[in-house]
C-alpha cells in the first residue's frame, strides 16, 4: 500500500489517510476493496473535472494521469489480489489453533498474549485427531491428479485425506446444523464454516447491494477545491509563462493571408452563387455546328381535315349507325380519335376532354415507338400487271367446247388421243374403255374390263395402231377396230409375233400372256402385261417416242420398262426414294424423268446414272410435261403451284405461278402447237400460250390465254386429265362427273 | 477455310442492345433513362430480324442501337443525374434528422443541368429547330391554363382551323410549315392514365428550344429577350400588353440586365417555369410595328397562367428602326393588310386572345370591353369600329337613337368570318355571317388527300347538277322500261329476240327509225361493254404472271383505293340525299 500511495498525487494521499484507519482494522480478504473504493474516489474527481471545463490544460494532464494511474492500479489489483489470497491461506491456517489476544495486563500496564484456557476435557486432547496437513502455502491444484496432496517437513507425501461418500455427506449435512453455510477448503482437506463476515458479503451479492458494508452511496459531496477553507490560493509553478501565450502566432498570420488573398484573387468566393434551374438563351445558333448531320426529324402528326371543323359540312356528321360502331370499336382501332360534330356558334364548343391524352400519345410515339422509314410508292397499281401481247393476237388455242362425251356418272380418270388425232379413247372408274370420234363424238366401240381404268396410251408409232390400258395390275394392248388391214398385220406381228423373242436371261415376276391367235377378237386384248400383284393399279403410262418402250407407274410406286418387241419388262430401279408420281422419256436424249413426291429426278438410261435432281418446292408433285424440244419441264403439285424448269438453267423454277384455286391434276405441252394447258380440282382448264425462242438469251414467252370451264366438280375432284390432239390445237379433257369434253378453237 | 465465326459477336446481335441490358450499361433507374431518352431524341429501333438481335430469343423487348446508348454513356446529363440522385438522399437525410441548416444550404448547392449542348446536338442549325417545334408549341399551350394565341410574323402566318379540339394555326418560319393547335380556353384536367413526368420532362426541353428559337426569331429583328414585364398592366389583365418591347440597339445593356433581373425575379417568385412565346409584327397602315412577344408562365398544378401582353407604351417610341428593318427583311403581301382598312371590335363572349392575334396580323385594330381585359385602344362607342365581332343570338331590345346609329353603321359578324376571310385571302360577303344567322360550313384550309371528297365543289356545281339529272332520270325510268329488252335482246345476239323486240315496240307505237337507233346504240354499249370486259379479264389473266411479292403490293394499293372511293362516294350520296331533302323542304 505504501508503494501504491507513494505514486498519488497530494490530493490523493488526503483520501488515503483518511480511508486507512478505517482499513486497518479488516483482514486481507477484503483489502482489495479499497483499493477498489480508490478507483471510485478517482472517478468522482473526473466528474469534478468535468464540471469545471475553464482549467482546460490541468484537467487534460490530470486526466492522463489518471489514466495511466488506473493502469498500473489495475496491474496491482491482480498482484494483490494474489498476495490477498495468500493472505487468506495464512490466516486460515492459523485460525485452526484458538486464537490469541494481546491485552493490556492489569498488573503490568504491559502488553500481554492471552491464550485461551484449555480446558482438559476429552476433547480438548488434540492428539486424537488427525494432524492438520501441512504441507504449506502451496496451490493445490497441482495435486489435482495426485493420490497426496504435497509434502509434509520430512519430505514424506501427504496423502488426500479421505472423503466420505454421499451418504456420509447427506449424514453430515443432517447431523450439523451449520453444514450448510460452511464450504470445502483444499488446503486443509476438510470443510470449513464461513466467516459472519464471508456470509454477509455473499448475502450482499446475492442482493445485488454494494460488496463493502462500510460502503456509503449517499454521503455528502466535499467541494475539495471550492469548499470552505480548500480554495488554492498560490499557482501550483512557479515557471515563466511561454511566449507563444502572449505573441500573435506568425504561422496563422501567414495561413489567413493566403486566404485573403485567394479571396481578393476571385480564387475563392466569399459566398458561393445559388444555382438556380433559370438561365438565359443566348445565340446558340450563331457559331457553326458540327458537320455531323442532323437526326431526322420526328414525323409531323397528320393535319386536320374537314371532319374536325367545329361547323362542318353537315355530310360529315356521323350517322346512327356509324356512331355506335365508332363507340363500341376499341380505342386504338379506331380509324378517327374524334366524331365530328357541328356547331351552330363558335361559343357553344365546349373543351376538348381528350386533348391531353393526345398530347400524351404524341410523345409516347415520339420516345418510345421505333421508326421505321418507308418508301412510299407512288404509282398506278396497274402498272404492276405485267404487259402481256394479248391472247386474241396468239391465236389458235381452244376457246371453246364443241361437244362432251359422257360415261353414265363414273370417273373419268384417263384419256387419250390416238397419233392421227381423229380418235380419242376413255376409260372411267367402271372399268368401261370408250372408243370415239374426235369430230362428232360417236362412240365406236366399247370395252369393258374388270376393275377401274388406271391409265391409257396410245401408242405413238404411225404404222401399227394399237393402245395400252392400265387395269388394275395388268396392262392391257388393243388393237382398236376398223383398222387397215396392213396396219393390222404389222401390228400383231409386232404385238404377237409368231416366234417369241427368246426368254431373258434373268427371271423376271412380270408375265406377258398372249391368247393364242384362234381367240383373238376386236373384244380382248392382244396382249395382257401381268405386274406382280402387290403394285397396284398403273395409273401413269409415258411411250417412249418410238414406240418400242412403255414406261408404267403404279400407285404402289413401282416403276416398269416394258419393251414390246421383245416382250419383257424391266425395273430400272432397284430402290427408289420416295413414293414415284410419274415418269416421262426425254423426246431427244435417252434421258428419263422420274416425279417422286417433292422432287423430280433425270437419269441416263444409257449410262444408268443421276444427270439432275431438280427442286420444285411443291410438297406433292401430281403431274409432269416435257416440252418437245427437250429443254423446258412443267410440274404441277397438289399444292395448287406449276413449276417451269428451264432444264439448261437451274434446278430451281424459272417460273412458279399459281393461279388454280385447288390442286393441279394434270398438264400437256402441245406436241406441235406453242401451248400448253393444266387441269384442276376446281373444274377449271387453263391454257397457256408458251413460246421458246431458238435465242438462248431470251427467256421463254408464257401468255395466259384461256380459262375453259364447263366440268363439274363431284366430291372434291374437278378435271382429271387433259391431253392434246396432235395435229389441232385442240383440247379433250376428262372430269369426275363423267363427262369427257372436247375444246376446239 | 476462313475463321470460325463465334456467334453473337458481330452483326445484329452486336448492333441492338436491349432496354434493360442499356439501363445496366448505364447504371441508372429506368425513369432516368426514358428521361435521357426523351431529352436527346434517341428512340427504339426495330431491328430486321428479332431473334438475330436478342442473342435467340424472341420474347418481346425494345431495342435500342448500341451506339446509341454508347452515346448516352458519355453525356453530361446523366452524370448530373447521378448527382441528383445523391442529393436527394443527402437532403432527405437531413430532414429526416432535422438539420434543417445542413438542408438549407443542400438545397441551394442543388444540381441543376443544362440542356443547351442538347439542343445544339439535336438541332444544328436554326431550320432544323424550326422543323421540329410543332410539338413543342402545341405542349406550351397545354400547359398554359388559359389558350392563348401565338405571335408570329403575319407575313408568315397562313392558315386558321376552328375545330373541336382547339385551333389550328400554321404559320411558316424560315420557309418551314409549322402547324400547332392551342386548346379552347378551358382548364386541361389530367386523365390518371397519363403519366405527368413524361409530359413534365417534355415540356423542359421545349421550353429550352422554344426559348432558344424565340431568340434568335428577336434577335434577328432587333429585340430584347426575353421582354420586360410590366407588373401593373399585367395585374389588370392587359393580356400581352404588359410586355413592353426593346429595341435592343437602343437599350443599354446593363439597364436591359436589370430590367431583365427585376422581372425574373418576379415571375420566380410566382412560379417554377417560364416560357417565351413567339413574336408579331404589326405592321397596321397608321400602327407602326410592333413585336407582340408573351410569356409564358407555367405551374405543374392545373392553375396555370398565361400572361400574354403587347406594348402600347413603348410603340410609338421604337417604331422607326425595327419598321425598316423588318419591312426590308420580310417581303410584304397582299394578305397582310386584308383588314387595314378595318377596326374591330370584340364583344365581351368572343375569345379574345385569338381574335386579337388573327385581326391584328392582318393589319386590322381591335378593341374589346373592360372585361376581357385591361389595355383596349378605344371602346364600344368609338365611331371608327366598322365590324362587331359578335357570338350571341339577336335580342330585340330598346336602344337609344344614338345606338341605333352606331349599330346601323357597323356590321354585327360572327368569328368565323374573320378565320373564312384569311382562308380564303379575301375579304367575305359579310351577309351569310352576320349576327343570327345559320353559319356557311367551316372548311379545313389545310387540305385533304388528293382524290378525297371535295365538300366545296359539291355544294358549288357538280350536286346540283347531279340532283337534277337525277329527277330527269327518275322521270325517264318508266320511258326506258322498253328500251331495256332492246338492249337484253342486242346483248345476247339473238336475233328472234331482236325481233321480238322489234315487235313489242312496233306494239308501243314506236317507229321503225327510233327503234333501228336504239338498237344501234344498244349494240353500241354493248361493244363497249364487251371490249371492256374483255380488257378486264386479260388483266385479270396478266394477274397470273406476277411475282408474289408484286401481288401482294398490288392488292394492299387497291385495297387503299377501294376504301378512299368507298369514303368518298359514301360522303357523295350523303350530299345528294342531304340537297334531296331540303329541295323537298322547300317545295312543300
Amino acid at each position: 500500500m505504501a508503494q501504491h500511495g507513494g505514486r498519488k498525487s497530494t490530493k490523493r494521499k488526503q483520501v488515503d489517510e483518511e480511508e486507512h484507519p478505517q482499513d486497518l482494522p479488516r483482514n486481507g480478504a477484503l483489502e482489495m476493496l479499497t483499493d477498489e473504493e480508490d478507483a471510485g474516489d478517482a472517478s468522482s474527481d473526473d466528474g469534478q473535472v468535468d464540471k469545471f471545463p475553464e482549467i482546460v490544460a490541468e484537467s487534460d494532464s490530470d486526466n492522463s494521469e489518471l489514466g495511466e494511474e488506473s493502469d498500473g492500479g489495475d496491474g496491482e489489483e491482480e498482484d494483490e489480489e494474489e498476495e490477498s489470497d495468500d493472505d487468506t491461506e495464512s490466516d486460515d491456517s492459523l485460525h485452526v489453533f484458538p486464537q490469541a489476544k494481546v491485552v493490556i495486563s492489569d498488573i503490568t500496564k504491559q502488553l500481554k498474549t492471552v491464550y485461551p484456557e484449555i480446558e482438559p476435557d476429552y476433547d480438548s486432547d488434540s492428539s486424537t485427531e488427525d494432524p492438520p496437513n501441512r504441507v504449506g502455502n502451496i496451490p493445490m491444484h497441482w495435486y489435482d491428479d495426485l493420490p497426496h496432496v504435497g509434502y509434509d517437513m520430512n519430505g514424506k507425501q501427504v496423502l488426500r485425506s479421505a472423503r466420505g461418500d454421499e451418504l456420509d455427506k447427506f449424514l453430515a449435512t443432517v447431523d450439523d446444523s451449520s453444514a450448510w453455510t460452511s464450504a470445502f477448503d483444499k488446503n486443509t482437506q476438510s470443510d470449513k464454516p464461513l466467516t459472519p463476515e464471508e456470509l454477509d458479503l455473499i448475502r450482499r451479492l446475492y442482493a445485488g447491494e454494494n460488496p463493502d458494508a462500510t460502503y456509503d452511496p449517499y454521503e455528502p459531496t466535499v467541494e475539495w477545491f471550492t469548499g470552505e477553507g480548500k480554495q488554492e490560493i498560490m499557482p501550483l509553478s512557479g515557471a515563466l509563462q511561454p511566449k507563444r501565450r502572449w505573441v500573435p502566432s506568425k504561422w496563422e498570420r501567414q495561413k489567413i493571408m493566403k486566404i485573403v488573398r485567394a479571396i481578393r484573387h476571385g480564387r475563392i468566393l466569399p459566398s458561393k452563387t445559388k444555382s438556380t434551374s433559370k438561365f438565359e438563351p443566348y445565340a446558340i445558333w450563331s457559331e457553326p455546328s458540327s458537320s455531323q448531320p442532323p437526326p431526322l426529324p420526328a414525323p409531323k402528326p397528320r393535319l386536320p381535315t374537314n371532319a374536325e371543323s367545329y361547323n362542318p359540312p353537315e355530310e360529315y356528321l356521323p350517322t346512327e349507325e356509324e356512331r355506335k360502331a365508332w363507340e363500341e370499336q376499341d380505342p386504338e382501332d379506331r380509324e378517327r380519335d374524334y366524331l365530328p360534330q357541328k356547331f351552330p356558334s363558335l361559343r357553344l364548343v365546349p373543351a376538348y376532354d381528350q386533348f391531353m391524352k393526345e398530347r400524351f400519345n404524341r410523345q409516347l410515339d415520339l420516345y418510345l415507338a421505333p421508326r421505321v422509314q418507308r418508301v412510299k410508292l407512288n404509282i398506278d397499281p396497274n402498272s404492276l400487271i405485267p404487259k402481256l401481247p394479248s391472247p386474241n393476237s396468239l391465236k389458235p388455242f381452244p376457246n371453246y367446247r364443241s361437244l362432251q362425251v359422257h360415261h353414265s356418272g363414273n370417273r373419268v380418270r384417263c384419256v387419250s388421243v390416238s397419233p392421227d388425232g381423229a380418235w380419242v379413247i376413255s376409260g372411267d372408274e367402271a372399268g368401261v374403255v370408250s372408243l370415239w370420234e374426235i369430230n362428232v363424238g360417236r362412240e365406236v366401240k366399247r370395252w369393258k374390263f374388270e376393275g377401274k381404268i388406271g391409265a391409257l396410251g396410245w401408242c405413238p408409232r404411225t404404222d401399227v395402231n394399237y393402245f395400252a390400258v392400265g387395269i388394275e395390275d395388268a396392262i392391257s394392248f388393243i388393237i382398236p377396230p376398223n383398222v387397215d388391214a396392213s396396219v393390222l398385220s404389222l401390228t400383231q406381228s409386232v404385238l404377237a409375233p409368231t416366234t417369241l423373242p427368246p426368254p431373258a436371261t434373268t427371271p423376271s415376276p412380270v408375265k406377258w400372256v398372249t391368247p393364242p391367235s384362234s381367240s383373238w377378237s376386236l373384244e380382248t386384248p392382244i396382249v395382257t402385261i401381268h405386274l406382280p400383284s402387290t403394285s397396284g393399279t398403273a395409273s401413269n403410262f409415258s411411250w417412249h417416242r418410238r414406240g418400242d418402250y412403255l414406261a408404267s407407274v403404279s400407285t404402289g410406286g413401282s416403276v416398269w420398262i416394258h419393251q414390246v418387241t421383245r416382250r419383257h419388262s424391266q425395273a430400272p430401279f432397284k430402290k427408289i426414294k420416295g413414293a414415284v408420281q410419274a415418269v416421262l422419256f426425254h423426246p431427244l436424249k435417252p434421258h428419263f424423268f422420274v416425279a417422286t413426291q417433292q422432287y423430280v429426278r433425270i437419269y441416263n438410261l444409257s449410262e444408268q446414272k443421276l444427270v439432275k435432281t431438280l427442286l420444285p418446292g411443291i410438297r406433292w408433285i401430281s403431274s409432269m410435261d416435257v416440252h418437245p424440244s427437250g429443254d423446258h419441264l412443267i410440274v404441277g403439285g397438289y399444292d395448287r403451284k406449276l413449276c417451269w424448269f428451264d432444264l439448261e438453267l437451274s434446278d430451281k423454277p424459272y417460273k412458279v405461278l399459281r393461279y388454280h384455286s385447288r390442286a393441279i391434276r394434270s398438264l400437256q405441252f402441245h406436241p406441235t402447237y406453242p401451248l400448253f394447258a393444266s387441269s384442276s380440282d376446281d373444274g377449271s382448264i387453263q391454257v397457256f400460250h408458251s413460246r421458246i425462242y431458238s435465242d438462248l438469251m431470251t427467256d421463254p414467252l408464257i401468255v395466259p390465254l384461256k380459262i375453259l370451264r364447263g366440268h363439274y366438280v363431284v366430291d372434291g375432284l374437278g378435271v382429271l386429265q387433259v391431253k392434246w390432239c396432235g395435229k389441232h390445237p385442240w383440247l379433250v379433257s376428262s372430269g369426275a362427273d363423267g363427262s369427257v369434253a372436247v375444246w376446239c378453237s | 477455310m476462313g475463321r470460325l465465326k463465334v456467334k453473337g459477336k458481330a452483326g445484329a446481335a452486336k448492333n441492338y442492345t436491349t432496354r434493360s441490358a442499356a439501363v445496366k450499361k448505364l447504371q441508372c433507374s429506368l425513369a432516368d433513362f426514358r428521361r435521357l431518352c426523351i431529352l436527346k431524341g434517341i428512340f427504339p429501333r426495330e431491328p430486321r430480324n428479332k431473334k438475330k438481335a436478342n442473342k435467340g430469343s424472341s420474347a418481346p423487348t425494345s431495342f435500342y442501337y448500341t451506339k446509341d446508348i454508347a452515346y448516352l454513356a458519355h453525356e453530361p446529363i446523366l452524370k448530373k443525374l447521378r448527382e441528383h440522385k445523391a442529393f436527394a438522399k443527402k437532403i432527405s437525410r437531413a430532414l429526416g434528422r432535422g438539420e434543417w441548416d445542413s438542408a438549407k444550404s443542400l438545397e441551394e448547392n442543388k444540381p441543376h443541368y443544362r440542356l443547351d449542348h442538347i439542343i445544339k446536338e439535336r438541332y444544328p442549325t436554326f431550320i432544323d429547330a424550326v422543323r421540329d417545334i410543332d410539338d413543342a408549341l402545341c405542349m406550351v399551350f397545354l400547359f398554359s391554363s388559359l389558350p392563348s394565341t401565338s405571335r408570329l410574323p403575319p407575313e408568315l402566318v397562313e392558315n386558321f382551323f376552328l375545330s373541336i379540339k382547339g385551333v389550328y394555326y400554321q404559320a411558316e418560319v424560315m420557309d418551314q410549315p409549322v402547324t400547332w393547335l392551342v386548346p379552347y380556353q378551358f382548364t386541361q384536367n389530367v386523365p390518371s392514365d397519363v403519366d405527368i413526368r413524361v409530359m413534365l420532362t417534355f415540356l423542359e426541353l421545349y421550353q429550352t428550344l422554344l426559348s432558344f428559337v424565340f431568340f434568335k426569331l428577336y434577335s434577328d429583328t432587333g429585340l430584347v429577350y426575353p421582354p420586360p414585364l410590366d407588373a401593373i398592366k399585367d395585374e389588370g389583365g392587359a393580356g400581352i400588353n404588359a410586355f413592353s418591347l426593346q429595341d435592343s440597339s437602343r437599350t443599354a445593356p446593363a439597364q436591359q440586365v436589370k430590367t431583365v433581373s427585376v422581372d425574373g425575379r418576379q415571375v420566380s417568385v410566382k412560379d417554377i417555369r417560364q416560357t417565351i412565346k413567339a413574336i408579331s409584327v404589326n405592321s397596321g397602315a397608321d400602327t407602326p410595328d410592333v413585336e407582340m412577344p408573351e410569356t409564358q408562365e407555367d405551374q405543374p398544378e392545373a392553375e396555370e397562367e398565361f400572361v400574354v401582353h403587347q406594348s402600347s407604351t413603348n410603340t410609338g417610341n421604337n417604331a422607326s428602326l425595327p419598321t425598316l428593318q423588318t419591312l426590308s427583311a420580310l417581303p410584304q403581301t397582299l394578305t397582310t393588310n386584308l383588314f387595314a382598312p378595318y377596326t374591330f371590335f370584340l364583344s365581351r363572349e368572343t375569345s379574345r386572345p385569338i381574335f386579337e392575334f388573327v385581326i391584328r396580323s392582318f393589319g386590322g385594330r381591335i378593341g374589346w370591353p373592360a372585361s376581357s381585359g385591361a389595355g383596349s385602344p378605344f371602346d364600344e362607342s368609338d365611331p371608327r369600329v366598322t365590324h362587331v365581332i359578335i357570338d350571341r343570338p339577336v335580342v330585340a331590345k330598346e336602344e337609344t337613337p344614338a345606338q341605333r346609329e352606331l349599330r346601323l353603321l357597323r356590321k354585327f359578324v360572327q368569328p368565323q368570318w374573320v378565320i373564312d376571310c384569311i382562308n380564303a385571302g379575301k375579304v367575305l360577303i359579310e351577309e351569310p355571317y352576320l349576327q343570327g344567322k345559320t353559319l356557311p360550313p367551316h372548311i379545313s384550309p389545310f387540305g385533304e388527300y388528293e382524290g378525297a371528297y371535295n365538300p366545296i365543289n359539291a355544294i358549288d356545281a357538280k350536286d346540283t347538277a347531279d340532283v337534277l339529272e337525277q329527277a330527269t332520270d327518275s322521270e325517264e325510268d318508266e320511258a326506258m322500261e322498253g328500251d331495256d329488252a332492246v338492249a337484253v335482246a342486242v346483248a345476247n345476239v339473238d336475233p328472234a329476240a331482236l325481233r321480238a323486240a322489234e315487235l313489242a315496240a312496233e306494239a308501243a307505237g314506236v317507229d321503225y327509225g327510233t327503234f333501228e337507233a336504239k338498237v344501234k346504240d344498244a349494240t353500241k354499249k354493248q361493244g363497249k361493254k364487251a371490249s371492256a370486259t374483255e380488257d378486264d379479264a386479260e388483266g385479270d389473266m396478266n394477274k397470273m404472271m406476277m411475282s408474289n411479292k408484286q401481288k401482294k403490293l398490288y392488292e394492299k394499293m387497291k385495297y387503299s383505293q377501294r376504301k378512299k372511293e368507298a369514303e368518298r362516294t359514301t360522303l357523295e350520296d350523303r350530299k345528294k340525299e342531304l340537297v334531296k331533302q331540303r329541295r323537298k323542304k322547300t317545295t312543300s
